[in-house]
């Protein structure tokens, strides 16, 4: 039976006067391409943190593969990697090193480092660039080298926060289909979040709709699709959110 | 591959070093600073010195008698180069002055001789010209003083032997002699006084400044180590590898401290080649440190080692807690400046003064910065005093691992990522917990 990669139950977060998450549930499980979508300030960020380990939920709970985000925070590091909306790499090394430092935390023999730094610069597309410091990189180039960093591990989960965010159509394009190749070749289960609807709906199996740190909907693009009578997922969207 | 530790080091060291506001702040500025410094100061002492040495005087003697002659001579023989004006008023020689480089005119009205002679005063007119202000100005006029008191000595001196013929005239101008001796270590020891004095001066002055320069360039390492992660946007990331947090604190600071060391050795070379530039101008007399038993034993040195340690771990640690709360390097650089003040008061304070001599709430409130028993313990090393440096051993450490401990849990917790202290426009700063 498909084992449940993520499961959250009633996640709440508050900061100070702030609710972010007000009793979040959802399932994803392995091998899926799962996508959080919701307007801005409705916690998908704050949940993806929570599920990376950096912050805490004010009450609920969270488990990775089993592991608990609270409780087996070192586990869980373990088999996840973690791609921010807004992150960047060492300026001052180069692409390469970027990557060689990134790797060098996994407990890994000599071979399988150098095979796991070849696949990311692979993803990466940067060729003979990655030998360039990272301050010379555009976001564009930077946003693959972060995305081809997240993958190379080939983590049992991969929490992406807006993975093509800065990118141009055909790197996004590229970016989606590394996405998708990776989940069918290694089995990596993929939690993302987007803003962009097309691409939430070619990229995920299913998805959850977030408003006010609650799903208020969950299912596929498909499924979604026909219980809010919509043509594509931005409609439903809208719908759902009332926003429209 | 690399252990993770290892790995985060290893990155911090290499990204801290190609850092170009690191590299060139910490690590070469001190190497070119500090002898440009000592070097600019060298070529305007030297400078000051050849110029007091080729004083000219312009003389104007009115008196023209042999008491005028011999104070003349007496110019002459302290090497001032005397240029006779041919002026016959004040006015007129000074006028004469303003177009030459001699900055001084001596005047010798008439009947000086003959006062003497009657045992009345002589009066002697000395005008200096100042055109800049400076301080070679400032010397040049002095520089007749000498050979006037020369010449005034010789006139006591053959007053005294007309008065006293039987006695020997320093008996009535010095009746009394002192001798002095030091006692250092329950041992006397025969230096004169002042060169002790100097030497003390000397000791006083450079460990505290070691110190403080050390402890105020490790502090903005480690403050950076960790603001530079939050600009860049890289914390985040890296607090979700696999290594622990107390892994990651550890890195920082030992990256710091590794990347603080190469920036004192560079600070400690350039202050060297400064002090050596500067003392190089003044008369030394050379002290055997080790028959004066003044040098530090092998204890002193392990102590004072450990001192050290415990005071860069514990001022790493305070760097890295501020900059956990700061959003950029600006403002972690500005937390950690405000910082720098708990160790430059201690330094400048114990650079002059005994602790035992400032007043009491004073002593109080120095002891309870860790960093003044740092101070305390390299002076009590050369003094052999290891209860002082075993006291401030443990101070310090308690300090270190309290804020070491405060350090860990700020890493530990979500703090680390949402905890922040900016600087709003007009340098408003505010308190941002998310």
């Amino acid at each position: 039976m498909n084992q449940a990669a993520i499961e959250t139950a009633s996640l709440v977060k508050t900061f100070g006067n702030i609710i972010a998450l007000n009793g979040l549930s959802f399932r994803v499980m392995q091998g899926e391409i799962f996508g959080l979508i919701g307007p801005n300030g409705a916690g998908k960020t704050t949940t993806l943190r929570i599920l990376a380990t950096l912050i805490k939920p004010s009450s609920g709970s969270a488990k990775i593969f089993g592991f608990d985000v609270e409780k087996n925070p070192s586990e869980v590091r373990r088999i996840i990697s973690y791609l921010p909306e807004e992150a960047g790499a060492y300026k001052n090394l180069s692409g390469w090193e970027y990557l060689v430092f990134m790797a060098n935390f996994y407990s890994l023999n000599k071979q399988d480092g150098q095979a796991a730094i070849k696949d990311a610069a692979e993803i990466s597309g940067l060729g003979a660039r990655l030998k360039d410091r990272v301050k010379t990189y555009s976001k564009g180039m930077n946003r693959r080298l972060l995305l081809a960093r997240a993958l190379m591990m080939k983590p049992k989960l991969a929490i992406l926060d807006e993975p093509t965010s800065g990118l141009d159509v055909v790197h996004a394009f590229h970016v989606r289909h590394i996405i998708q190749n990776y989940v069918k070749t290694y089995g990596v289960t993929v939690l993302l979040s987007s803003h962009n609807m097309l691409e939430v709906e070619l990229l995920c199996n299913r998805v959850a709709l977030i408003n006010e740190g609650r799903v208020i909907g969950e299912g596929t693009p498909q499924e979604l699709k026909y219980s809010h009578h919509a043509n594509n997922l931005e409609d439903v969207f809208m719908e759902a959110t009332k926003l429209g | 591959m690399v252990s993770g530790l290892n790995n985060l080091i290893k990155k911090e060291v290499k990204e801290l070093l190609r850092d170009p506001k690191i590299l060139l702040g910490m690590v070469l500025m001190p190497l070119l600073i500090f002898p440009l410094m000592g070097s600019a100061m060298n070529i305007s002492s030297t400078a000051v010195e050849e110029s007091v040495r080729q004083v000219s005087v312009s003389l104007m003697d009115m008196d023209r008698g042999p008491m005028a002659q011999s104070l003349s001579l007496a110019f002459r023989s302290m090497n001032v180069t005397i240029i006779e004006t041919h002026a016959s008023t004040v006015d007129e020689a000074l006028e004469e002055l303003q177009q030459t480089n001699i900055m001084t005119l001596v005047i010798i009205p008439s009947g000086f001789s003959k006062n003497l002679t009657l045992g009345l005063k002589g009066n002697v007119e000395v005008y200096s010209v100042y055109k800049s202000l400076s301080v070679a100005e400032g010397v040049r006029s002095t520089i007749v003083d000498i050979p006037i008191n020369v010449f005034e000595g010789a006139l006591i001196r053959q007053a005294i032997s007309q008065a006293f013929p039987n006695r020997d005239p320093s008996t009535v101008l010095d009746p009394i002699s002192v001798s002095s001796f030091a006692v250092v270590k329950g041992k006397v020891i025969d230096v004169p006084p002042e060169v002790l004095r100097s030497l003390f001066l000397s000791q006083s002055l450079g460990f505290p400044m070691v110190i403080m320069l050390l402890l105020i360039s490790a502090m903005q390492v480690a403050a950076t180590t960790i603001s530079i992660e939050k600009e860049e946007k890289t914390l985040e990331t890296l607090l979700t590898m696999p290594i622990s947090r107390l892994g990651i604190l550890t890195g920082k600071l030992v990256g710091s401290v590794v990347v603080a060391a190469a920036g004192a050795v560079a600070s400690m070379i350039g202050v060297n080649y400064y002090t050596s530039s500067i003392f190089s101008m003044m008369p030394t007399e050379t002290v055997n440190l080790e028959a004066l038993g003044l040098t530090m034993s092998p204890l002193g040195y392990g102590l004072l080692g450990v001192v050290m340690f415990v005071t860069i771990v514990s001022a790493l640690a305070l760097a890295i807690v501020v900059a956990a709360f700061s959003e950029n390097v600006r403002s972690a650089q500005s937390l950690v400046g405000f910082l720098n003040i708990i160790f430059i008061i201690p330094s400048l304070v114990l650079m002059f003064a005994d602790i035992e001599i400032l007043p009491y709430p004073f002593q109080m409130v120095l002891y309870a910065i860790p960093y003044t028993h740092a101070i305390l313990a390299s002076k009590a090393a050369f003094m052999g005093d290891y209860f002082i440096m075993v006291r401030s051993i443990a101070y310090i450490s308690v300090f270190t691992v309290a804020v070491l401990y405060i350090a860990a849990k700020i890493f530990t917790t979500e703090k680390i990522v949402t905890a922040r202290i900016s600087f709003k426009k007009r340098g408003a700063m505010k308190a941002l917990f998310k």
